[in-house]
């Protein structure tokens, strides 16, 4: 199997497996083709084609528009500082940075209103009487401080690959710091950007959590009551569906922006280290927003944890019996899923960005379209296609792996994605002069390049299958509980003592990983 | 890769051959922190291994219909009779035998495809530093003419137990009330949560002061609260009625039970039955029974503060004793309570879902 492409010929190694991804992340768009041919037309105009939805539609547009803006203006400055300023500590910062993306949304939603209002944890410390956020306002706060690490790993991961010498001899001409940031820095930074908007956006797309919590109606919220409240699925696919469409033109937006990108090196050796940027006494304000953003996204809904239990002690000798086993099986599940989607994302993204064709756009685009299919729809159509095709696999930890890594592959993709950018594909070509295979020069040049993109990769998807819920209950080996369907089961019966444990430990084992993945960096 | 996967494969198989002791698998929408304790108790009483699949109500129903006779469930636990009503006319659940549907002292459906495990009933929260016992009309249909109320209200609309309040409300007074009720409430300003912790949560904080939610939320908040000086002491009447009010306050939340036969008290229950596809009836008949054992009932009290469905369990203090409570709820028929879907279309036409 040989596509040719301007002359380049796609290699079958990176093909077959892209493929196989794209077909396996299309599997549940088949699924909701499906159930919405079920529709009776009636029915369908009456839940479906309804001005509510409209809407609803509107209140979606707006709050993703509103989380895309507040989590750049978050992320993009934070990204700086903690790879090009000279403060100290900027490894363990970003790892902090990064770990608000292992707190649930609603568990992190559920502490802030716990921490705010008149009988919440900031008047009990310093009389304030914080207002408790809810609505517009309140969502985007809340999705903005628990989304942002999407764009911040993103664009870290970008930032750290840059190559000084652009920025050195725009210095030489003339031009100031903040020139050279807005000029030379942000267009090379495109990329990241995009992908972090992506995720982003399809996050806030596809959130019920957070803005049922903060009473603002969206239309995943519309999605999601017509699964639970109607027991429908049906109709609830011709919604799915609908929130489709609006991806698609998410994803049309990006591919136009991307067309022609190109930011690898095209000088002679090897680029030289970064040299950090004195911040002076910028260094306060630029220390105001890291110390602003970990306190309202990790210490406060930690604390009023931590308040909770002290408040109200659980009856412990029940909870914990348990908890090392979720604990195992959370890690069993995640960790190889982690792995699964940078292995199957990696030809996805090496074909977009060096065999730019409408296949491999296709094919990279398919990944966010499983990315946005709701997860509860994405489970069920994983055990109708699997209960029909390999039976045995059903109810098996293999297959919840495989699903977490074609769910969450989109966020894989990314940084990834980035990374090949800036590795130029000159370096595997003189490898290819020399003798070695496609395959052979791709893992001895451009690979150790974008390790680094890897391992973001890597620490998204850990990130997001730990704390995923819908999957989970339902492609489980059975009697299989993982710390998130803990915390759940826990908060659901307002036992927030209980949960406690399970919380802290999610987000202990997240830092433990990812700043695993981040001392790998060191050496790359 | 490849090795890993095989590994994984093989340690899958491996454990598959080791179930070989009697087991039963179980779906249920309840919580785990209820189910785990009750299921490892049977394990130990029966030796027979139960395989328990968590999930909502509505999630475990769509898989069941996903996997139709592929099933490897047994029984399915239901936290809504509506789940279960829902089962029933999808036909994924079998008739029980009489020895099961005789033991409930109350509610078994006239259908006999699930037994009640466990019952709970409709009240109002409120925050007695705001409002008063004596501010409540008689009926929950009067609650938004009370000018006091206006602006103060939480309710869940997105909920399964308000939305079989709200059946059970046209079944008694009727789709035209019905639907002018929950007008009224919207203009009296009702603010909507997706479910009852953080309601409940939100009247602690002064958010509101008034909350349609269902009696055991507030039951387990009060028994989060410390037990003050009078601990094991024999109470008077008097004395407990003051240890109640004086928790009441310390919380922030108290219940208010509307008039006997109104609506707004209305009994709901959980329930159970065995699935059509379950080739182990015989240990899933077994499970049933011991749900419905004086050992297992108990369990609904302590864990969970709701009521037990079988004679000769006593309540926890604080919860209104059995006899008191049925008779704040009308008398309705489950097998009434199955049309979920007018329901939605009504708090659809009103603009609430």
């Amino acid at each position: 199997m040989v596509l040719r492409n301007r002359g380049k010929t796609i290699p079958p190694y990176f093909l077959v497996p892209a493929l196989l991804a794209g077909a396996g992340v299309l599997l549940p768009l088949l699924y909701l083709l499906l159930r919405a041919l079920e529709a009776d037309p009636q029915t369908l105009t009456e839940l479906v084609l309804r001005e509510r939805n409209l809407h609803l539609l509107g209140n979606t547009l707006l709050l993703t528009l509103g989380v895309m803006t507040g989590t750049t203006l978050l992320a993009l400055p934070l990204a700086w500082l903690t790879t090009r300023s000279d403060l100290r500590g900027k490894r363990l910062l970003a790892l902090l940075l990064i770990l608000p993306l292992a707190i649930p949304g609603y568990v992190g939603a559920f502490a802030l209103l716990g921490a705010s209002g008149p009988n919440g944890l900031i008047h009990a410390l310093t009389g304030i009487n914080w207002p408790r956020p809810s609505g517009y306002w309140g969502a985007l706060g809340v999705l903005v401080l628990f989304t942002y690490p999407y764009l911040f790993l993103n664009l870290r991961a970008a930032l750290l690959g840059l190559d000084p010498s652009l920025e050195e001899a725009a210095r030489s001409l003339g031009y100031r710091r903040l020139e050279v940031f807005l000029k030379v820095v942000l267009p090379q930074l495109r990329p990241a950007l995009y992908a972090g908007w992506l995720l982003v956006g399809l996050h806030v797309l596809g959130d019920f959590g957070v803005v049922s919590l903060m009473r603002f109606e969206t239309f995943s919220y519309a999605i999601y009551l017509q699964y639970t409240a109607s027991f429908d699925r049906i109709y609830a696919a011709w919604l799915s569906l609908m929130l489709l469409v609006l991806t698609v033109g998410l994803l049309t937006t990006e591919a136009r922006l991307l067309r022609g990108l190109s930011f690898s090196r095209v000088g002679l050796g090897s680029a030289r280290r970064q040299q950090a940027v004195p911040l002076g006494l910028w260094r306060w304000p630029a220390l105001g927003l890291v110390a602003f953003t970990l306190g309202a996204a990790l210490v406060v809904p930690f604390s009023t944890i931590l308040y909770w239990v002290l408040r109200w002690p659980g009856d412990y000798n029940r909870g914990l019996d348990g908890i090392v086993q979720s604990f195992l099986h959370s890690a069993q599940a995640s960790a190889p899923a982690a792995i699964v989607a940078a292995l199957l994302a990696l030809p996805l993204a090496y074909l977009g960005v060096r065999f730019p064709s409408a296949l491999s756009r296709t094919l990279e685009r398919t990944a966010y379209l499983g990315y946005a299919v709701p997860p509860l729809a994405f489970a069920l159509a994983l055990i109708f296609f699997s209960l029909r095709g390999v039976p045995f696999l059903y109810q098996t930890l293999v297959l919840l792996v495989l699903a977490y890594s074609l769910h969450f592959l989109a966020e894989a993709i990314g940084p990834i994605r980035s990374a090949l950018y800036q590795a130029s594909p000159r370096l595997e070509e003189a490898a290819r002069s020399l003798g070695y295979s496609p395959l052979g020069a791709f893992m001895r040049t451009s690979l150790p390049l974008i390790q680094r993109g890897v391992l973001a990769s890597m620490a998204l998807v850990f990130l997001s299958s730990i704390k995923e819920l819908p999957l989970t209950f339902l492609l489980a080996p059975v009697g299989f509980d993982t710390l998130a369907t803990r915390i759940w089961g826990y908060t659901s019966e307002a036992m927030f003592a209980e949960a406690a444990p399970y919380a802290l430990l999610i987000a202990f084992f997240s830092a433990l990983f990812v700043g695993l993945l981040l001392t790998q960096e060191r050496k790359s | 890769m490849k090795k890993a996967f095989s590994v994984l494969l093989a340690l899958t198989l491996a454990l598959g051959v080791a179930q070989a002791q009697p087991s039963l698998t179980l779906y249920t929408g309840r919580s785990q922190a209820l189910v785990d304790k009750l299921v490892q108790q049977f394990q130990k009483d029966t030796g027979i291994k139960v395989n328990v699949r968590y999930g909502r109500d509505a999630e475990i129903l769509a898989a069941l219909q996903e996997e139709g006779s592929r099933s490897p469930a047994d029984v399915f636990w239901a936290n809504t009779s509506g789940a279960l009503e829902e089962a029933v006319k999808r036909n994924l659940l079998i008739q029980l035998p009489a020895s099961l549907t005789r033991q409930p002292q109350e509610f078994v459906p006239s259908n006999g495809r699930w037994v009640p495990v466990s019952v709970r009933f409709r009240v109002a929260a409120y925050n007695p530093a705001k409002v008063k016992d004596s501010d409540f009309p008689a009926s929950v249909m009067d609650l938004p003419k009370v000018a006091k109320f206006k602006g103060r209200i939480g309710w869940t609309p997105t909920y399964s137990s308000f939305q079989d309040f709200i059946t059970a409300m046209r079944v008694v007074k009727g789709e035209a009330a019905t639907k002018a009720w929950l007008q009224a409430m919207i203009a009296a300003g009702a603010k909507a949560y997706p479910s009852n912790p953080p309601m409940l949560e939100a009247m602690q904080a002064g958010e509101i002061d008034v909350a349609l939610t269902n009696h055991y939320y507030i039951q387990r908040i009060l028994a989060g609260v410390e037990e003050g000086e009078y601990e094991g002491k024999e109470e008077s009447e008097e004395e407990e009625k003051k240890e109640l009010a004086a928790k009441e306050a310390k919380a922030g939340v108290a219940t208010h039970y509307f008039a006997p036969g109104d609506v707004g008290g209305l009994a709901l229950v959980t329930g159970a039955g065995i699935l059509a596809s379950s080739k182990n009836g015989a240990n899933a008949t077994r499970f049933l029974n011991y749900l419905l054992s004086k050992k297992a009932q108990p369990y609904f009290v302590d864990e969970v503060r709701e009521y037990p469905v079988i004679a000769g369990v006593s309540v926890a203090k604080g919860m209104l004793p059995f006899s008191n409570a049925i008779r704040l709820s009308p008398k309705i028929d489950f097998a009434k309570l199955t049309d979920l879907e007018g329901t939605l279309k009504l708090l659809r036409e009103v603009g609430l879902l």
